[in-house]
C-alpha cells in the first residue's frame, strides 16, 4: 500500500509500500519512531487519510476479499466501527466534550446495530464493565472532562468494542496515559484478544509495550516495513540494524546497561527520500550497495524478513 | 413509533417538530380562514418558547448538576442576572401589555403634551376667548401615567408596542442571522477548499458593504413594511457569526473526536450536525445575545430617520417624533431613549455573563 501526503514542500511518502496480512485473533503491532508512517498506515486502512493532502496513490487493502479502497463511502461507513473499530492515542482529545459519555458509547451502537435506546443503553452499560469502569450506571451520565486520562481511554475502547468488531485498530492507545494505567489497558487489550478472538492492529513506538501483547511485529522505518516477524523472531534474532539501535534504547530489568544508547541521527524527510535504504545515513554496518537501490524484502526464515542487503 | 422517533433523532426532537407543525397549521388556518385573529407577533412568540423549553430548559432539567454549575457561574455575574430579569420583564410586557394599555393609535388633542403622572409642565393654549395665548402649568394625570405625545396618544401605550415591535425585530433578524451565518461557516468550514474561499470571499465582500447604508438602501427600494426590515437585517446581519463559527469549526475539526467518529462510521452529516454544530452552539448563543441590541438600535435608526414601517409604534418612531418638541415636552424623546438604553444594556449583560459562563477558558 502507498499513501501519499502532496504538500507544498514536496510529496511526503509516509507509507509507501507496505504490505501485510493480518489473521483472525492476532495481535500484530506496527512499531516504529515517530513520523515513520505507522499512523498513516492506520488510518489509511479505514481510508481516514485527510484529503487533501494525502492519498492513497496505490495498492489494495483487503478485507474478507473485499478492496476497501474501491468501496463506496457508504459501504466504508458501514465497515467503519462495526466490523473495524479504531481507538486513537490522545483520549484527552477523542471524545465530544459535549455529550455524556453514555451517549457517545451508544452511538455506534445505534448507528450500525439500529438498536434502540433502552437496549443500546443495556449494551453501553456492559462494555463499560467490560473495561473495567466503576459504578458505570452513574457514569454514563457524565460528560468526558469529569473522566480521567485513563477513564478516556476506556471509554474509548467501549466505543470501539461496542459493535463487536472482527479487528480493533490501536494508535499508540497507550502513549498518553501513565504506566500503571498503561498496564491496565494492556491487560484489556489481552482479554480480548484471548475471549473474543479479535484481531489486533496495535501501533506503538515502544518496543516494551509490545512485548506482552505481540504475537507478530512489523518494524517500520521511514514508511517503510524495515523488518517484520512473530515477536520471538524479533526480540531473541533481530537482524534488521533499525531493530538493533530499537532495542538497545530499552532499559531491561535483567542487564545492567551504564547507558541506553540511542540511535545516532534523525529520522530523515520522506519529502524525496534517497535512492537506496532510507536507514543508509543512520546505519553503522553499511555497504556499497545499500545507497544505490532500495533492499527488498529478504526471507530470513519462515514469516521472518528483514529490508537490509546484510541478508542478501 | 420507534423508526418515527429514530428518523427525527430522538423523542425529543419527534415531540418537537409535531408541536411546531400543530402550530404551524394553527397559524395558517389563522391566517387564510379566520382573518388573522392573533398578531404573527404571539405566533413568534409561542414558537421561541417552544424552542427554549425544548432545548434549553428540558435538558437543564433533566441535567440538574450542569444546571446548578451555569447557574452559579451566571449568578457570579450579578449584572447578567439583572440584565435577564428585565429581558423577562420586557417579554411579559410584549406579550400581555398591548391587552391592558390603551390603543397606542388613538388620538386625543384635547390631552395634548400631558407630562408624565408626578411631573407638571408649561403649556401655552391659545384662548380662544381673548385670542391671546396663555401659559398654563398643566399636571400629568394618571391616566396617562407617562404622559401623551403632541397628538394626545398615550405614551405608556405606545411604549409597551414598542416593546413588542423592538422585541420581535431584535429576535427574529437575529435569529434569520444567525441560523444564515451558523450553516454557512460550518459548511465553509467543514467542505473546505474551493468552497470555502467562494463563501468566505462572499462574506469578505458582505462585510465590505456599509451595512446601515445597505439597509437603508433595501428598504428604499423595497418599501417600509416591518417585515422587511427584518428581513433586510437578518439577511445582512449574518457575516460576524459565519467567520466566528467558521473558526470555532476549523479548529474543531483537527479535533481527534471527529476523526474517532469518523473511524466509528458516522456520515458528514451526522458529523455536522452532531459534532460541529453543538459545540459550536455555545459560541453561538452567546454572539446571538450581544447582536441582539445592535439589531433593535438598527431598527430604531431606521424608524428614526423615517425609513421605518410607519404602520407600527416603535420606539425609534416616537423618538423621531419627540425630538421636534424637546424643549417643551422632554419625555416624549426622554422615555422610548430610556426603554432602548435599558434593553441595549439588558442584553449586552446578559451576553456577557453568557460569555462568561460558557467559556471554561474565563474565571470569574
Amino acid at each position: 500500500m502507498k499513501a501519499y501526503f502532496f504538500t507544498r514542500l514536496g510529496v511526503v511518502k509516509a507509507v509507501d509500500g507496505v504490505s501485510f496480512g493480518l489473521r483472525k485473533g492476532e495481535c500484530l503491532c506496527l512499531v516504529g519512531e515517530s513520523g515513520c508512517g505507522k499512523t498513516a498506515t492506520a488510518l489509511s486502512i479505514l481510508r481516514l487519510i485527510d484529503s487533501p493532502p494525502g492519498r492513497i496513490v496505490g495498492g489494495e487493502i483487503r478485507y474478507h476479499g473485499e478492496d476497501l479502497l474501491r468501496s463506496p463511502a457508504s459501504r466504508l461507513r458501514q465497515i467503519r466501527g462495526n466490523r473495524i473499530a479504531m481507538i486513537f492515542q490522545d483520549p484527552q482529545s477523542s471524545l465530544n466534550p459535549v455529550f455524556t459519555v453514555g451517549d457517545q458509547i451508544m452511538e455506534p451502537i445505534r448507528l450500525h446495530l439500529k438498536l434502540g435506546k433502552r437496549p443500546a443503553r443495556e449494551r453501553a452499560l456492559s462494555l463499560m464493565k467490560q473495561v473495567g469502569i466503576p459504578q458505570a450506571k452513574e457514569r454514563m451520565k457524565y460528560y468526558p472532562h469529569q473522566f480521567s486520562g485513563g477513564m478516556k481511554q476506556r471509554v474509548m475502547i467501549a466505543a470501539a468494542l461496542s459493535c463487536d468488531p472482527e479487528i480493533l485498530i490501536a494508535d499508540e492507545p497507550t502513549t498518553a496515559l501513565d504506566t500503571t494505567i498503561k498496564a491496565q489497558i494492556l491487560d484489556i487489550f489481552r482479554d480480548l484478544k484471548r475471549e473474543r478472538n479479535m484481531s489486533i492492529l496495535f501501533i506503538t513506538h515502544d518496543l516494551g509495550t509490545v512485548a506482552g501483547i505481540a504475537d507478530r511485529i512489523i518494524v517500520m522505518y521511514g514508511g517503510r516495513v524495515a523488518e517484520a516477524g512473530s515477536a520471538l523472531d524479533i526480540f531473541d534474532q533481530p537482524k534488521h540494524p533499525y531493530t538493533w539501535g530499537l532495542l538497545n534504547c530499552l532499559p531491561t530489568v535483567s542487564e545492567r546497561r551504564e547507558k541506553l544508547s540511542p540511535i545516532p541521527g534523525t529520522i530523515p524527510s520522506l519529502i524525496d527520500p534517497p535512492e537506496g535504504c532510507i536507514f543508509y545515513p543512520r546505519c553503522q554496518w553499511r555497504m556499497p550497495v545499500c545507497p544505490q537501490k532500495r533492499p527488498e524484502e529478504f526471507v530470513i526464515s519462515g514469516e521472518h524478513i528483514a529490508a537490509c542487503y546484510l541478508y542478501a | 413509533m420507534k423508526r418515527l422517533s429514530n428518523i427525527f433523532g430522538g423523542r425529543r426532537n419527534l415531540t418537537f417538530s409535531g408541536l411546531l407543525f400543530f402550530l404551524l397549521s394553527i397559524f395558517l388556518l389563522d391566517w387564510l380562514v379566520f382573518e388573522r385573529i392573533l398578531e404573527p407577533f404571539v405566533y413568534f412568540c409561542l414558537f421561541f418558547a417552544l424552542l427554549i423549553i425544548f432545548y434549553g430548559i428540558y435538558p437543564l432539567y433533566t441535567n440538574r448538576r450542569l444546571t446548578r454549575y451555569y447557574w452559579d457561574r451566571t449568578k457570579k455575574h450579578r449584572l447578567a442576572v439583572i440584565g435577564l430579569a428585565f429581558i423577562i420583564f420586557l417579554v411579559a410586557v410584549a406579550l400581555f401589555g398591548p391587552l391592558l394599555t390603551q390603543d397606542p393609535t388613538k388620538v386625543d388633542f384635547k390631552n395634548k403634551y400631558l407630562p408624565p403622572a408626578g411631573f407638571s409642565a408649561e403649556q401655552s393654549l391659545y384662548d380662544r376667548n381673548t385670542g391671546q395665548l396663555i401659559t398654563t402649568e398643566t399636571p400629568g394625570t394618571w391616566f396617562h401615567p407617562l404622559g401623551t405625545d403632541d397628538k394626545g396618544r398615550d405614551m405608556l401605550a405606545m411604549l409597551v408596542s414598542g416593546t413588542r415591535i423592538s422585541l420581535q425585530v431584535g429576535l427574529m433578524a437575529t435569529l434569520i442571522a444567525i441560523f444564515i451565518g451558523l450553516i454557512l461557516g460550518v459548511v465553509s468550514a467543514y467542505l473546505g477548499g474551493w468552497v470555502d474561499n467562494a463563501l468566505m470571499r462572499f462574506t469578505d465582500i458582505m462585510m465590505t458593504f456599509p451595512f446601515f447604508l445597505l439597509l437603508v438602501f433595501i428598504v428604499f427600494i423595497f418599501g417600509p413594511s416591518l417585515w422587511f426590515i427584518i428581513l433586510a437585517i437578518g439577511l445582512t446581519g449574518w457575516t460576524g457569526a459565519a467567520r466566528l463559527v467558521r473558526s470555532e469549526t476549523l479548529s474543531l475539526r483537527t479535533r481527534d473526536f471527529i476523526m474517532a467518529s469518523k473511524s466509528l462510521g458516522a456520515s458528514d452529516r451526522r458529523i455536522v450536525f452532531r459534532h460541529l454544530i453543538p459545540n459550536v452552539l455555545s459560541s453561538v448563543i452567546v454572539i446571538a445575545t450581544l447582536s441582539i441590541p445592535g439589531v433593535i438600535l438598527a431598527e430604531a435608526a431606521l424608524s428614526f430617520i423615517g425609513l421605518g414601517d410607519p404602520t407600527v409604534t416603535s420606539w425609534g418612531l416616537v423618538l423621531h417624533a419627540g425630538q421636534r418638541s424637546l424643549d417643551t415636552a422632554w419625555w416624549i424623546a426622554v422615555e422610548p431613549g430610556i426603554m432602548l438604553f435599558l434593553t441595549v444594556l439588558a442584553f449586552n449583560f446578559l451576553g456577557d455573563g453568557i460569555r462568561d459562563a460558557f467559556d471554561p477558558r474565563s474565571q470569574i
